[in-house]
């Protein structure tokens, strides 16, 4: 206990020696009635197993005061037991309703978040720029503006995305390939490629050459899409874990000297990742 | 509990009088750089008070201003014709201000205040009262200045309250219940006693505390008038009387009593001394404090296993949990706005002073000392004073309830704890 507690907030344990005392003067003579009552009373004969004497009972003279005030005590004992036990069953229901009502709102969030974002899929893309690319990948709808939608790509790329949240990553990686078979020039294609470099980093064993390959023919083919300084980030990161040191270090200060101020968050994880590792 | 209290009490051996001296120990990043330039003074001898130095601690204080030291001043201008804003612009001076101070048993202050990249006066004020209030004056200039530079009205023209405990070699230990200026200064002993003294507050008022002493060897609630020294007892159940806290219309007291069984929270109607139970439980539940509308109570208690603050509605005795990150959380206490809520809450074995957003739920914690309690919240709400450890030693400390301004109150003797912070006084 602090000292903080037995000020303002008496000492718990302390309070429960009080309360032991004043529950024990009410309780005791209730108890000592009801026995008394029971006692005298033909009727308890029938319900012989209330009154059968349990492990460690020690039979008494009838008019035992000693007695009842120690089985007393150890009814005593037991509502105190009851009592902390009700106390942190409280507790933990009453973090519970909270976690479960914070967990309503968030997925109440999420799903409106989700269903905001495949209204723009459906309603035929975005403006250019809009909705800010994170190297984790949620912001699926951002594209740039030059590449126009073919008939039915959106539909397939949803799909293929898709594949990416409920993490079947070898399926994502075949659908996002069969997509760029289907729509070369698409308006999703830089996003293709994107995530093409990313399942490959996650896929087990990672194949780190593919994903340098799709990173860097997003950087040489969409060199104005919004998701560069991730796929910058994400090639220092592939450079950085074959040992290339050098090598990362061009790619992550490229992120900070090209994009320091595009407010990506990969400048932030670049930023983060220099201090860290060098 | 007292031979507890004591016991912890006997750690601290020190002597004479505690007076605060303070530290400023973290600011903000770009303070608003200001020249108080020292007041002319036309009264009789040497001046009484340096009120340029009382205002320019004051805003130094708030964390939000760096004010100019005396030797990068070029010039010292006394009236507004004397003013020079070249003077000031080289040394990038933002903003400066001047004053005069005169008067004999009644003391007058006036000032001016310019902007100095506009070349421009954007405050001119006077204030007037007795001599002895002339440190007070000065407060309420700080008050005026920092109202018109930050849009937040200032609360150096405020006083706190804090008990203080003296112990020396083979003497019983003395404690003292204290008023002084916010800034520490000009500390007056109001009650003293050889039994401790707990949880001084103010009413609204800014006139009547109350607190709770063990002088008739049990602790029993007290009201104390500051002006007139009288003292009335409130209470004097078995048991616990404890945790007084003043409804925002100042007629009535909640406070916890553990008359009928364990601690609950009742409120006392001080007019009819009509007295309601608000909670009834077997957990304990005290430190009762009042939500600014009057009608619900936010508390402390362990019902859920371990402490947490709750809010009951007093009507309707409804009640429900209101802190939820940390496992241990007492000690509430609101700012004047409703929705700031400052607490205890102790992790691992830390004890620290964190600041809840009732409306958004979001927690933050502003001390990162080990043994920090008792917060009490600044009546402008942009800081709160708490009782801390400086060594073993118990100090007051303050911080801005953003977190970024951090100063200390030290007594230069003795054990310092259970701050109260005084509502606005008087007329700004």
């Amino acid at each position: 206990m602090s000292r903080t507690f037995p000020i303002a907030f008496p000492s718990l344990s302390l309070f429960l020696v009080c309360g032991l005392v004043w529950v024990a003067g009410v309780q005791a003579q209730d108890y000592i009635d009801v026995e008394a009552e029971r006692r005298g009373d033909p009727a308890a004969q029938t319900y012989p197993e209330t009154t059968e004497p349990g492990p460690g009972f020690v039979p008494q003279p009838p008019a035992g005061e000693t007695g009842s005030a120690s089985s007393a005590g150890e009814l005593f004992y037991q509502l105190q037991l009851l009592q902390q036990e009700v106390m942190e069953l409280r507790g933990k229901v009453e973090e519970q309703e909270y976690q479960l009502r914070q967990q309503r709102e968030q997925s109440l969030e999420r799903y409106l978040d989700l269903d905001q974002r495949l209204k723009r899929l459906e309603g035929g893309g975005v403006p250019a720029g809009q909705g800010a690319p994170t190297s984790t990948g949620i912001g699926a709808g951002t594209v740039t503006a030059p590449q126009q939608e073919l008939p039915g790509e959106s539909d397939a790329y949803r799909a293929a995305y898709s594949l990416v949240r409920s993490q079947q990553f070898a399926d994502a990686v075949a659908a996002f390939r069969q997509f760029l078979v289907d729509f070369p020039g698409g308006k999703f294609a830089p996003n293709a490629h994107y995530w093409l470099g990313e399942l490959y980093l996650v896929q087990v064993p990672p194949d780190d050459e593919s994903a340098r390959r799709e990173f860097n023919l997003l950087l040489e083919q969409y060199p104005d899409n919004s998701k560069i300084p991730d796929a910058l980030y994400k090639l220092g990161k592939i450079y950085f874990d074959r040992g290339n040191r050098d090598g990362a270090r061009e790619y992550l200060d490229r992120v900070i000297n090209e994009f320091g101020d595009s407010g990506s968050s990969a400048v932030k994880l670049a930023r983060d990742f220099i201090s860290q590792n060098y | 509990m007292m031979r507890q209290l004591v016991f912890l009490l006997l750690l601290v051996a020190t002597s004479a009088r505690a007076e605060l001296v303070i530290e400023i120990t973290q600011g903000k990043d770009n303070p608003t750089s200001i020249a108080v330039v020292p007041f002319a003074w036309s009264g009789w001898g040497s001046a009484p008070e340096d009120v340029a130095g009382v205002i320019s601690d004051d805003l130094e204080r708030s964390g939000q201003f760096a004010p100019v030291k005396l030797a990068n001043m070029l010039s010292l201008p006394t009236r507004e014709a004397d003013v020079y804003f070249r003077d000031w612009r080289t040394t990038d001076v933002e903003y400066l201000l001047i004053g005069r101070v005169a008067g004999d048993s009644t003391m007058t202050i006036e000032y001016e205040l310019f902007d100095v990249f506009r070349q421009t006066k954007v405050l001119s004020g006077r204030e007037t009262g007795p001599a002895e209030d002339l440190r007070m004056l000065a407060h309420r200039a700080s008050d005026d200045v920092y109202q018109q530079l930050t849009g937040v009205r200032g609360a150096f023209a405020t006083r706190i309250l804090y008990v203080s405990v003296q112990q020396g070699y083979n003497a019983p230990s003395t404690y003292q219940l204290t008023v002084a200026d916010a800034d520490g200064a000009r500390s007056e002993v109001i009650y003293e006693s050889s039994e401790p003294i707990l949880s001084p507050t103010w009413a609204p008022d800014g006139n009547t505390i109350a607190y709770v002493s063990f002088e008739t060897t049990r602790p029993a609630v007290f009201l104390h008038d500051l002006t007139t020294g009288t003292r009335e007892q409130l209470t004097n159940f078995t048991g616990l009387n404890g945790a007084p806290a003043f409804s925002p219309d100042g007629n009535s007291l909640a406070l916890t009593l553990s008359k009928d069984g364990s601690p609950d929270i009742y409120v006392l109607d001080l007019r009819s001394r009509e007295l309601t139970r608000v909670t009834r439980h077997y957990a304990i539940d005290t430190e009762p404090a009042w939500m600014p509308d009057g009608r619900s109570l936010l508390f402390t208690s362990d019902r859920g296993g371990r402490p947490q603050i709750y809010r009951v509605d007093i009507a309707t005795g409804k009640t429900e949990r209101v802190t939820f990150e940390g496992p241990w959380n007492a000690r509430a206490s609101l700012a004047a706005d409703g929705r700031t809520m400052v607490m205890v809450q102790q992790e691992s074995g830390q004890f620290r002073i964190a600041v809840q957003d009732l409306q958004v739920g979001r927690v933050q914690i502003l001390t990162g000392t080990t043994l920090d309690e008792s917060p009490s919240v600044a009546p402008n709400g942009s800081m709160l004073l708490y009782a801390t450890k400086l060594g073993d030693r118990g100090i007051l400390a303050a911080v801005s309830v953003d977190g970024g301004v951090k100063f200390r109150l030290p007594s230069r003797d003795g054990d310092v704890r259970e701050p109260a912070w005084s509502p606005f006084l008087g007329d700004p």
